[in-house]
């Protein structure tokens, strides 16, 4: 691992560090400005003269193409993306970003660019898929150009995914809680809008609001628990409070604090019971916008998950407070049970997708739990760092995976809701008649949501799978297979985490092939035997969701390692 | 073999290529199922591009033209290379995994890919790839002249291709188990293949049929390739073929070794199509013809005869010395079984293609029997420090390689020549009768009007029109009968008299002996009935009286394989025999001229005097009693002003001649029940369905009792519960925002209350 450079802001070295974010920046801009160029014309004061200054007016053609903005956006998102994948292949430097003070504020590192990875390229798609879909008459009308939302409607959604990514880059890097507050609600109040941006339909300003309600109140909460922090400590950076927290960590303040902010964070994991607003929103929103909730929100949660209980409420350095592991698993465990339950009978495939993100959400607890476990727990010792690394690879390599394939069934679902609305599993019917490729597609990412091998959804479910045992067996591997015999007793509790993920896994298979019964099997709804929409935009969109799908999951090496060295970078100590 | 030494320097440039062998046809089978589907219908992907024809076929070509310059390299001495030496092995990793070893150690596992060049390997390699590329340019004059295939020939094209890169893999591969895995490619192929006409209730149950059967071969193939693993902890040939590590293992399991190759050989046993698993080959037949010669003649019944032939270096193995017998004995006693048994039943079969097809199972047999008595002598003779022994052992092997290049080059011409002779009698027959009366022309089913294109009994006469067929048929048949100096006939000698020389030294072997003997009187017959009966004589009817010449596409590989079977005289000159068992033996290392002489010696003036003896009977019962008896039978003048190609009219004249002077009544044969019994292939389906029946039927019954009611049941009883409690938790989602704050609320108040538990 290269030094670590401190470089203050606007200084050498930012520009290369902060590239990705000054691309989204620019893009930004471009957004703002380009779509309202045109024929306006300024007139000098007192006289006749109009000069040409180019802003308003008659807008040009090609700027008032309404899938101006969504270009502009995609080609932003795609060239974020394609910088962080750069870095990655120039070999990774550790900049941290300070004030003339001396306050840290943005660390970037292997472990942030993985989660800039996955932000940029969940939005990225979801833009790209989200061309030809705002459609003056909201959710089901079948699609045509002249039906489009104006440029200027556009360029807002567009504008919105943008800040969106910016919000959620700036908590992947944020050093100090202050910062990471104010990336965090920029991301959330970007996702609140593109929610509710059918404002037109019932469904969509519902939906939109309740979401905005309640995300506000868990807001409000998490800010209540960071001023607490900040009462207690006397700072918001993680480097003070993780020391404030080794000494004193076990005292009301911190522990107040640090409960508050895992009920924000909890409402953008979705996790039970701060997920009850996730399904409306879900169903409520256009499905790319769903998919970028369920993929780039939920990683911001976690990754707000992990600084928080990682860095500020270390392990290391919090000896003898278990305090949030019991937390954490009980709510991994009811989590991951809700979710699977609530989807099975569910007849919405958006909610029910909704449910399964749920479930996800509680797979990915349990790996937080169990990288938590280490360390103070008694019947847990040996090689912690290596156990600890594993399950964080597999957490992180989940997450990225995600993307691709349930943005993907997302985007699947987009294309049935400009056909005339997806909200009924029957809408799915016959589609294996209708578009092969797509049903197929569906499938592939129904049975990687389910972890069937050899899709990257099994990949990455093994893994947190072997790392949760790998960490419950803790040193006792050894001597079980110099023939040692250990009663399921002696295993750290994590491992009951682990048992309960395999159930759910079993659980889920009956709702995820479902799907695959209903469009394979079933005939078309009445009505609706005719081609779906023309679209090549989500189309390439799914198809890079298809195609990572299936790559990642016969050769993810290359990935793994991308996690894996992600996750030895989270900790300086790791 | 024993001394020579292996010089590892191998500088090859095409090793590195042939993957694409394998690679180019496996792309083209999705490109073209692909195309094929977007432009369905299309009359440019119709006409121009044959529905994925002309998309095969350079690739085909390019796989033979990779092949060629790979053999070519190989003969030309990027050698020195021992039989089944390690040092060509490629290897590119595949799958690596810790494997538990028992106790408690793991051990590291790389399963990977390579390619592995070695004299059978190249044999097999021009076989397949040549015959591949003849087969798909016989598709194009046969498959795309039928309306029945219209808009589904991309399809036939794909999976074709699919199978091909199934063979040549199978082939090249460096181990058993990508051997293995390729093999189930060709299953899957032959399957989907078979049941081409999927509509068609017996094409559909005939694929199935092959299927499951093979799978029984292959089920017994995996067990044994476990067992190989087991003993050598690998399956690549350069770790089990190692002279140390068949020491190491037959030192403490040379009998289990035995039981693991036996088991793999009955896998051989299913996929050549070799009694008791011969059934599904006769109705395989039911797939377009094209594909019956590829399964039967170039490539799949061949994978067996590879199988086979692989194994060849365990019975050489000097460790394991006399352990090996009785599995060399069962190999040419099954060989010498079928080839008699197969034999009778075509002797009653009126259908063009089934004839063939038993033929096949018959000739295949024969290659076991020769395999067998080489694989017998290699076990037993002292052959690695006797010169003698060793020329004896690679003769033995060579003949039956031999033959299996001699009968894949033939009997896919008689597959091809025989679509060819079914295709035009198909035309005729449609041209007449259903020209007027169906407007639109087309059918969807060939066997509707009880009209068989297939049956002999609707042929007759057909030299005069079809002349290019006829004589390939001729030449084909002549190969397949052994006539001297044509084709089959140089390998089919060397295996019979290596089963009588082996019956010398263990009497058991006198069964095989018989059996291949008796065997080639009775190939003479059925070869010469059908030809006879196809091409010699008057129309039977009016349909073939109208029958017309036939297609470039199809004429051209009949006439390149007539050219190359004819030419079976100077691979037997150039001393394909002992090259292709042993390298030390330069491939044309006498000269044309001395070879060819040498051969014609051995064959005609052996100075061994049984062995003249035995050469002389052979001859005389394959080349007269067996053609002679045939053409007293179904000899016969062509009809009044029909003319046909000079080298044909003596056969037809002599036939015809015979037939007026020793013509016999053979009705009380006809009626016997041995006919009946032969007819009914021996009442061996009938067998196997009671079986089927009695044992696994009313098993399979008391299974699907079980699993719907116990396990069904359960599931249900869970999946209902599961279903009730998802309601209850969904209900909580109750829609109303200030519902969700107050579970937030909940939440936080469980978070504290947890947290305070702890702390």
């Amino acid at each position: 691992m290269s030094n670590l450079s401190r470089v203050e802001p606007f200084s050498d070295g930012f520009v290369s560090a902060m590239c990705p974010e000054l691309i989204l920046f620019a893009g930004m801009l471009a957004l703002i400005l380009i779509p309202n160029l045109g024929k306006g014309t300024f007139r000098i004061p007192g006289t006749q003269i109009r000069l040409p200054w180019l802003l308003g007016g008659q807008r040009f053609k090609i700027t008032s193409d309404p899938r101006l903005p969504s270009w502009l956006a995609t080609i932003t998102l795609t060239a974020a993306f394609l910088n962080v994948l750069y870095i990655f292949s120039q070999g990774l430097d550790r900049t941290l970003i300070v004030t003339d003070s001396g306050k840290e504020l943005l660390l970037i590192n292997g472990f942030s660019r993985v989660f800039e990875l996955i932000f940029f390229g969940a939005l990225a798609l979801a833009s790209l898929a989200s061309m030809n879909r705002l459609q003056v008459h909201g959710i089901g009308s079948k699609v045509s150009e002249s039906e489009l939302y104006n440029n200027r409607r556009q360029a807002d959604f567009y504008i919105l995914m943008v800040t969106c990514a910016l919000g959620m880059s700036v908590v992947a890097l944020a050093q100090d809680l202050f910062v990471l507050f104010i990336g965090l609600e920029l991301a959330s109040f970007s996702t609140y809008v593109l929610v509710a941006f059918l404002k037109e339909s019932k469904v969509g300003a519902e939906s939109g609001m309740k979401y905005f309600i309640v995300g506000s109140v868990a807001s409000g909460v998490g800010l209540y628990g960071l001023s607490m922090l900040y009462l207690w400590a006397g700072s918001l950076q993680f480097s003070v409070l993780s020391v404030a927290f080794a000494e004193s960590g076990t005292t009301a303040l911190p522990l107040i604090g640090i409960g508050f902010v895992l009920v924000g964070f909890g409402f953008k994991v979705s996790a039970v019971p701060f997920h009850f607003a996730a399904p409306d929103a879900y169903a409520g929103a256009t499905s790319p916008v769903a998919g970028v909730l369920a993929t780039a929100s939920k990683a911001m949660g976690m990754l707000g998950l992990v600084r928080m209980l990682l860095i500020v409420a270390a392990p290391e350095s919090s000896d003898g407070s278990a305090i949030w592991l019991v937390c954490l698993g009980a709510i991994a465990a009811i989590t991951m049970t809700w979710g699977n339950l609530a989807a099975l009978g569910s007849d919405n495939p958006k909610r029910m997708l909704a449910y399964s993100s749920v479930a996800h959400a509680g797979y990915m607890l349990a790996a937080l739990t169990a990288v938590g476990a280490w360390n103070w727990d008694s019947t847990v010792s040996g090689d912690a760092s290596a156990a600890a690394v594993a399950v964080m690879t597999a957490l992180l390599l989940h997450l990225v995976v995600l993307v691709a394939f349930k943005l993907g069934a997302f985007l699947v679902l987009s294309i049935l809701e400009s056909d005339g609305g997806a909200s009924r599993l029957s809408s799915l019917g016959g589609l294996a008649k209708r578009e092969p490729l797509l049903a197929v597609a569906m499938f592939i990412f129904m049975i990687s949501l389910a972890g069937v091998p050899p899709m990257a959804g099994f990949l990455s479910k093994l893994l947190v799978i072997m790392g949760i045992v790998r960490v419950a067996v803790g040193d006792m591997g050894a001597e079980i297979a110099d023939g040692g015999m250990y009663a399921i007793g002696d295993l750290h509790w994590v491992w009951w985490l682990a048992l309960l993920m395999v159930l759910n896994s079993a659980i889920s298979m009956f709702y995820y092939l479902r799907v695959g019964v209903v469009m394979f099997f079933e005939e078309p709804e009445e009505g609706r035997e005719g081609p779906l929409p023309a679209g090549w935009q989500v189309r390439t969109a799914i198809l890079a969701c298809v195609l990572v799908t299936l790559l990642v999951g016969v050769a993810g090496d290359s990935l793994i390692r991308l996690c894996e060295m992600a996750a030895q970078s989270l900790n300086y100590e790791w | 073999m024993a001394g020579a030494e292996a010089t590892n320097t191998i500088d090859s440039q095409w090793l590195d290529f042939a993957p694409l062998i394998i690679l180019l046809p496996m792309m083209t089978f999705a490109v073209i199922l692909f195309l094929g589907r977007v432009f369905n219908g299309n009359p440019f992907w119709k006409n121009k591009m044959k529905e994925g024809g002309l998309i095969a076929l350079p690739v085909m070509g390019a796989s033979l033209v990779i092949s060629l310059l790979l053999i070519s390299e190989f003969l030309g001495g990027f050698n020195p290379l021992k039989v089944f030496d390690p040092a060509t092995v490629e290897k590119i990793a595949w799958v690596n995994s810790g494997v538990w070893d028992g106790g408690s150690s793991v051990k590291s596992v790389t399963f990977g890919f390579g390619i592995y060049v070695d004299h059978v390997t190249v044999m097999l390699l021009f076989v397949a790839a040549f015959l591949c590329l003849l087969i798909n340019t016989f598709s194009i004059g046969y498959m795309n002249t039928d309306p029945i295939n219209d808009n589904r020939n991309h399809r036939f094209y794909a999976e074709f291709v699919l199978f091909c890169s199934g063979m040549l893999g199978m082939v090249l591969a460096d181990s058993f188990l990508w051997l293995f895995i390729f093999w189930e490619i060709m299953g899957l192929c032959s399957y989907l293949l078979i049941g081409f006409y999927y509509e068609r209730p017996s094409a559909a149950s005939a694929a199935k049929k092959a299927f499951l059967t093979t799978r029984i071969g292959d089920v017994f193939l995996m067990i044994g390739l476990v067992m190989l693993w087991d003993l050598f902890g690998s399956l690549d040939y350069a770790v089990v073929f190692d002279e140390a590590n068949i020491e190491a293992v037959a030192a403490s399991s040379a009998g289990t070794l035995q039981w693991a190759l036996g088991l793999m050989f009955i896998g051989a046993v299913g996929k050549s199509a070799q009694f008791p698993l011969h059934v599904w080959l006769p109705d395989a037949m039911e797939g377009p013809t094209p594909v019956s010669a590829l399964i039967h003649a170039a490539t799949m019944v061949n994978a067996g005869l590879y199988l086979v032939a692989r194994m060849f270096p365990f019975f050489g193995a000097e460790a394991l010395h006399g352990d090996l017998d009785d599995l060399a004995f069962i190999i040419a006693a099954i060989g010498g079984i079928t080839a008699v048994m197969a034999a009778a039943i075509a002797f009653v079969q009126m259908d063009l293609k089934k004839v063939l097809a038993y033929s096949t199972m018959s000739q295949l047999a024969y290659i076991f029997t020769g395999l067998g008595c080489a694989m017998y002598l290699a076990n037993t003779l002292d052959w690695h420090h006797d010169d003698d022994a060793h020329y004896i052992v690679v003769v033995a092997f060579g003949a039956a390689l031999f033959h299996l290049f001699n009968h894949a080059m033939a009997k896919g011409m008689l597959f091809m020549a025989s679509g060819s002779v079914i295709h035009e009698v198909h035309h005729a027959h449609h041209h007449l009768h259903h020209h007027d009366d169906h407007g639109d022309g087309h059918h969807d089913d060939h066997h509707d009007d009880h009209f068989d294109a297939q049956s002999m009994e609707n042929m007759g006469g057909l030299a005069s029109k079809m002349p290019i067929t006829a004589t390939a048929m001729l030449v084909g048949s002549a190969s397949i009968m052994g006539l001297p100096l044509i084709g089959g006939f140089w390998s089919k000698e060397g295996i019979i008299a290596n089963a009588w020389r082996v019956a010398q030294e263990d009497p058991r072997f006198f069964l095989p002996a018989i059996c291949v003997l008796l065997g080639a009187a009775m190939t003479g017959f059925y070869m010469s009935r059908m030809w006879l009966k196809t091409f010699a004589g008057k129309p039977n009817n009016e349909v073939a009286a109208h029958v017309g010449p036939t297609n470039t596409w199809i004429k051209t590989p009949l006439f390149i394989l007539t050219f190359v079977t004819l030419s079976s005289v100077i691979f037997a000159g150039l001393g394909f025999t002992h090259w292709a068992s042993d390298n030390s033996y330069e491939l044309g290392e006498k000269g044309l001229l001395k070879g060819l002489l040498y051969e014609l010696e051995h064959a005609f003036a052996n100075s061994d005097a049984f062995f003249f003896v035995l050469t002389y009977i052979a001859i005389f019962l394959g080349a007269v009693i067996g053609p002679g008896l045939a053409m007293a039978l179904y000899g016969g003048k062509l009809a009044e002003g029909e003319e046909t190609k000079p080298w044909m009219r003596p056969v037809i004249q002599l036939s015809a001649y015979i037939h007026k002077r020793f013509n016999f009544d053979n009705s009380a044969f006809a009626e016997s029940t041995l006919a009946t019994a032969l007819e009914n292939r021996l009442y061996i389906d009938e067998y196997y369905d009671k079986a089927m029946i009695h044992i696994v039927a009313a098993f399979s019954t008391k299974a699907a009792e079980a699993d719907s009611e116990v396990i069904d049941g359960t599931i249900k009883a869970i999946e209902s519960g599961s279903q009730s409690l998802s309601s209850v938790v969904r209900s909580m989602t109750t829609g109303s925002a200030r519902d969700y704050i107050l579970m937030v609320a909940v939440g936080t108040l469980s978070i504290f209350m947890l947290i305070w538990g702890v702390a």
